[in-house]
């Protein structure tokens, strides 16, 4: 099979993903009968007169009064418009793309850095601690990532603000910027920072460098956390692919012919171990972005995940079902995506 | 004549969970130069442990309690066997692997060069994510990038001329590659010799074919400098540590080298008969048969022309025609670089085409040695004459079987190994371990029924 | 005499096995450990008055101290807010959170279990539409889709691990499915050889001894996994403000404390982590002893 060939393949399998997907949301909003719909799309500060009337309005244009799986192909065109519904909690409130627009960029740059951050501890620390098996370097981080696999994200979270936030005193933990330092900042009104609302790009746009080291401060603890939460079993996973290709034909093939033991790890061995890792980067997707939802909360960073915390604590479905059908879709892309790269590094998945 | 190897008294060990599995029992082997040495025996019997131990590529729970391997003047595996002494009954799985990463070290100059492997299943022996001409062309890389680099300065340098009068050598002598070669040599253009005859050579192509492509590698583009960086590598005879060292410059290189690296694969598969040869180096190994892997592997083991190769079951994965070209390959190595072999088989039939001698082996040790010829017409240790006796010929006969089991290595049986299966059984084999005894100019076998004083 | 040499095969197959898994001490740490867990959950449930606990459903506040207070005598682990003893109360959550995690691991499980047997075993159509759905399902970070259904069935205890259980089937799903392929493969040579043999006998002859027992490995490994997720789910915020002894939740009373009383984070977070390490030991070791390659 051609590569082009699988991409397309790859292509259309993801259609039927995004209607099951799609479909699983329409059914969560609607199990509770057609009000869920209607408090999802009503804006919540209207009353009265234009609140009857933009419910009427609804009700035709979801034509909430046909049966349920017309509904859905209603609802789902309604949802290509960007009509995504309205939210309103204590940190937001009003349309839900505008909400995914304020608070979208913040989640993305913490689970930006945290990759980097996985990258660069994860692959070293999983391939030496199998080259090195045994060794005591093995053992601090066998026990290392056992423990942290084991703990909760929220603990993680906890232990590193009391380590470094409280006792240590070096790195902020609380929001995005010290509230002070932006007062009176042209590009910055009720917590949100103007054009790209992540205050790190903002404040270097404006050449605002105080700002902007202090953003990066803030931004430390919560990409650590989630770092450190999902390392742990990319260094199990490594670790243990990296034993298993150590002990295949091909690799003692590799010291058969006298090449340096680090062409034998870099190359012959690391590429094959990396493999079962690239498969498992949906996991990885879907555990970053579940775990920014506990980690925002914990440092009150204005992210996706603690606007849904925040919806959830206020009953606020839009906001609930939008994240729910934005973390999917994300979730759904990233490993559309990977499955394409994966076609490249693996030359066997073409086939 | 010369040993290439010298295996002595060599034991060896696996350990694990369910026991200590002892696969070598006192090795005792001596190889000539240019001489092909069959190894058979039944499956378990220790071959291939072996053979990776003469190449000194062991697991990390492999431990050589005794004995050493003489191979190009080094011992190669003295390092394990003092692990093993000074530990004394303590194995320690990770101290063995560190003697082991110690031994790669060592032995990287020896391995792939002097002498090479192949291993038994070439469905799991090619990496999967590399391409198959890049996993021919690193060892060339590693061990001559010399050669590498003066074959593609010679295809630069050289002219039409030189070619045509090439040619004209090569008819006017019949194919003498030694008139070829002082030919190129007093030209300056060492590195086109081989890659003339390996055209010369191929019997897929019409002559004129041939010919046209032979004058072909000539004057062929090359930027100053890359010539400069080829010239270094020429003149040092690797790669010069300042272009080594230096991250991008090694990088670079590595990657000219490589190229050439690719056309020698080219050429050396297709010496095996690979056919696409030029589109199977670009390929991956999932992309191609057993067969074709199982080639693969053979030309990385013969890409250095090294001194002795040890074959373990090269022929098992091949249907019966390309077995024969391989066989012939062996032979033909034989007779011109005067390259050893060990050729691991199940088969003794195989063997017999093409070893000079043929050892036996069971229980991990070797009961047997006698040239081919000897050892079918006059079998004398009793397995050995079941081996050959369940050989399948044309006439129909009653195959014997060997009765009994094959012997847990965990607790080899005491005395000579064979007692519990042997139907000469004596008092002595259950006490005593036979010694080789020699029987007649080049006949060694250990079993009591020859030794004359079964006291 | 065949039977024997197989009943003694039987036997030095379980004392390796024994042998195996006690060889790996952490293993035998972990399952120490789970057993401390599983008691102090049997004694709340039977007899919380042996560890003098009166009541062992609720917290109990103390009003009159709400600051939480450091370890002292009379608070082994010190208290948390509103005046919470923390060891009386993690004691009364290990209990609860156990409970709720067993109850996901078995829901969850088994009809994740049954659904994959059944779909690897009926394959076809069928098996394609079960395996697209559990593509679907986890093309959801699990966290948000059991927010989400927890949400929509109202927030409480029970919906949450209803929702858990809800989220989690098609993981068994997918791994009971892809271990009865792998058994199948080999068990229809089997079966050719003694033709003859209905379905349902080689289902339950052949395939079920060999399925189950990763499958249960797999399940208790879990419960270390839905235990953190339990109480993740809890700490931000699942449970409407309640008297009930949970981890997560006991976590997040302190959470306003984080820098006068870390404390009264950090105890109760250590206990979820314990146990869920001791049940990742534990599985490692039981997955010494079923895989031959791990066995040496
Ligand atoms: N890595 C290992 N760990 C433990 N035991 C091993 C290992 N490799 C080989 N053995 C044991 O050593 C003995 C010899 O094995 P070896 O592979 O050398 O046999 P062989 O003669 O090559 O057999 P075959 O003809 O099947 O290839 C066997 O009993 C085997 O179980
Ligand atoms: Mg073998």
């Amino acid at each position: 099979m051609k590569l082009w060939v699988y991409i397309v393949r790859r292509l259309l399998l993801f259609i039927p993903t995004l209607i099951g997907l799609t479909f699983i949301v329409f059914v969560l909003s609607h199990s509770g009968g057609t009000n869920l719909v209607l408090a999802e799309y009503v804006n919540p500060r209207l009353t009265g007169e234009a609140r009857t009337l933009l419910i009427q309005k609804l009700t035709e244009e979801f034509h909430l009064n046909q049966p349920i799986y017309i509904q859905y192909f209603y609802w789902l065109y309604q949802i290509m418009q960007g009509n995504w519904g309205y939210t309103n909690t204590p940190i937001f409130s009003g349309s839900v793309v505008t909400a995914i627009e304020l608070f979208l960029p913040n989640t993305a740059m913490i689970a930006a850095v945290a990759s980097i951050l996985i990258w660069v501890i994860g692959v070293p620390l999983g391939v030496y601690s199998a080259v090195n098996r045994d060794s005591a370097t093995d053992q601090v981080v066998r026990v290392g990532s056992f423990s942290l696999y084991a703990m909760p994200i929220y603990l993680i979270a906890v232990a590193l603000i009391l380590a470094v936030g409280v006792y240590l005193k070096i790195l902020p933990f609380a929001g995005v910027v010290n509230p002070l330092l932006v007062s009176n900042l042209s590009w910055y009104h009720n917590g949100i920072s103007y054009p790209t609302h992540i205050i790190l790009i903002d404040a270097i746009l404006h050449n605002n460098w105080q700002v902007a080291w202090n953003a990066f401060l803030h931004l430390l603890l919560p990409s650590l956390t989630l770092a450190l939460a999902t390392v742990a079993s990319i260094i199990r996973i490594l670790r243990a692919s990296m034993l298993e290709v150590l002990d295949q034909d091909y690799i003692r093939l590799a010291w058969s012919k006298g090449i340096s033991a680090k062409l034998v790890y870099n190359l012959h061995a690391r590429r094959n171990a990396l493999l079962p890792l690239l498969t498992l980067f949906g996991l990885t997707v879907a555990f970053l972005l579940g775990g920014a939802v506990v980690i925002e909360t914990v440092f009150s960073y204005p992210g996706i995940g603690y606007w849904t915390t925040q919806a959830l604590l206020n009953n606020d479905v839009g906001g609930i079902m939008a994240s729910t059908l934005l973390f999917g879709l994300i979730l759904v892309s990233a490993n559309l995506i990977l499955d394409i790269a994966y076609a490249f590094v693996d030359p066997r998945i073409r086939y | 004549m010369s040993e290439v190897l010298k295996v002595k008294e060599v034991k060896q060990q696996f350990y694990t969970r369910r026991g200590i599995y002892k696969a070598l029992n006192g090795i005792e082997l001596e190889l000539r130069k240019g001489e092909v040495f069959g190894i058979a025996g039944e499956s378990g019997s220790g071959k291939s442990t072996l053979g990776l131990t003469i190449m000194g590529l062991l697991p990390r729970n492999a431990s050589v309690t005794s004995g050493s391997v003489l191979l190009d003047g080094k011992d190669v595996i003295a390092p394990l066997r003092e692990y093993a002494t000074k530990s004394n009954q303590k194995f320690n799985f990770r101290r063995n692997e560190n003697v082991i990463k110690k031994m790669n070290r060592e032995l990287s100059t020896i391995r792939g060069n002097k002498v090479a492997m192949v291993f038994q299943d070439p469905m799991t022996s090619l990496n999967p994510v590399l391409q198959v001409g890049y996993q021919v062309a690193e060892t060339m890389l590693v061990h001559q990038p010399r050669t590498l680099a003066m074959r593609r300065l010679a295809r630069a340098n050289a002219k039409r001329s030189d070619l045509n009068e090439a040619l004209k050598v090569l008819r006017a002598t019949e194919s003498d590659e030694k008139a070829l070669e002082d030919f190129f040599r007093n030209k300056g253009l060492e590195g086109l010799t081989e890659q003339v005859i390996s055209i010369w050579r191929r019997k897929d192509l019409a002559d004129a074919k041939k010919e046209k492509m032979i004058l072909s590698l000539h004057s062929e583009k090359l930027s100053w400098f890359d010539r400069f960086v080829l010239n270094a590598v020429k003149e040092k005879g690797n790669l010069p540590s300042w272009l080594s060292k230096t991250p991008i410059l090694s990088r670079y290189t590595r990657r000219v080298l490589l190229k050439e690296g690719y056309l020698k694969a080219l050429e050396l598969l297709s010496t095996l008969e690979v056919p696409n040869a030029d589109k199977v180096i670009r390929m991956y190994p999932h992309e191609l048969s057993g067969g074709m892997r199982q080639r693969i592997v053979i030309a990385i083991a013969l890409a250095n022309n090294p001194e002795l190769v040890i074959m373990d079951e090269p022929t098992s994965a091949l249907d019966v025609t390309v077995q024969a070209q391989i066989l012939e390959l062996v032979r033909h190595l034989k007779v011109k670089f005067n390259t050893s072999f060990i050729f691991i088989s199940h088969d003794l039939s195989v063997l017999s085409e093409v070893c000079d001698r043929i050892g036996i082996m069971y229980g991990g040790r070797i009961v047997e040695i006698a040239p081919t010829k000897e050892i079918f017409d006059n079998p004398m240790h009793p397995y050995t004459k079941f081996l050959i006796a369940a050989i399948p010929t044309l006439e129909e006969k009653e195959i014997q079987e060997i009765g009994g089991a094959v012997p847990d290595m965990r607790f080899p049986p005491s005395g000579c190994m064979f007692h519990p299966r042997c139907p000469y059984i004596m008092e002595i084999c259950r006490e005593r371990v036979p010694d080789m005894i020699q029987v007649s100019k080049d006949h060694y076998v250990a079993c009591f029924l020859y030794s004359g004083d079964n006291k | 005499m065949q039977q024997e040499t197989a009943e003694a095969g039987r036997w030095e197959n379980l004392k390796l096995s024994i042998s195996v898994f006690m060889a790996n001490k952490s293993a035998v740490v972990g399952l120490i450990i789970v057993l401390v867990y599983l008691i102090d959950a049997l004694i709340m449930q039977f007899d919380p008055m042996l560890l003098g606990i009166h009541h062992p459903d609720v917290l109990v506040p103390n009003f009159l101290n709400p600051v939480p207070l450091p370890p002292s005598p009379q608070h082994i682990l010190g208290t948390t807010y509103p005046g919470i003893d923390l060891l009386t109360s993690i004691l009364k959550a290990i209990r609860i959170d156990l409970a709720y995690s067993f109850f996901v691991v078995a829901v969850g499980a088994s009809v994740g279990a049954v659904i994959g047997i059944v779909s690897a075993w009926a394959s076809g159509m069928f098996d394609e539409v079960i395996m697209r759905i559990t593509d679907i399902v986890f093309s959801i970070p699990y966290l948000i889709l059991a927010l989400a259904v927890g949400f929509i069935l109202g927030r409480s205890l029970w919906h949450m691990s209803i929702a858990l259980a809800i989220t989690w089937w098609p993981l068994y799903a997918r791994y009971a499915r892809s271990q009865t392929l792998s058994t199948k493969e080999y068990t229809f040579i089997e079966a050719a050889k003694a033709a003859g043999v209905g379905r349902t006998t080689i289902m339950f002859r052949h395939i079920l001894p060999n399925v189950l027992p990763p499958i249960f490995i797999q399940i208790s490994l879990d419960l270390g996994s839905i235990m953190v997720i339990f109480s993740t789910l809890a700490f931000i915020g699942f449970i409407p403000s309640a008297n009930i002894p949970e981890l997560g939740y006991l976590t997040s009373l302190g959470l306003n404390f984080v820098q006068t009383a870390p404390w009264a984070l950090i105890f109760p977070g250590l206990f979820i982590t314990i146990f869920a390490l001791a049940v990742n030991l534990l599985g490692d070791g039981l997955r010494d002893v079923i895989d031959p390659r791990r066995r040496g």
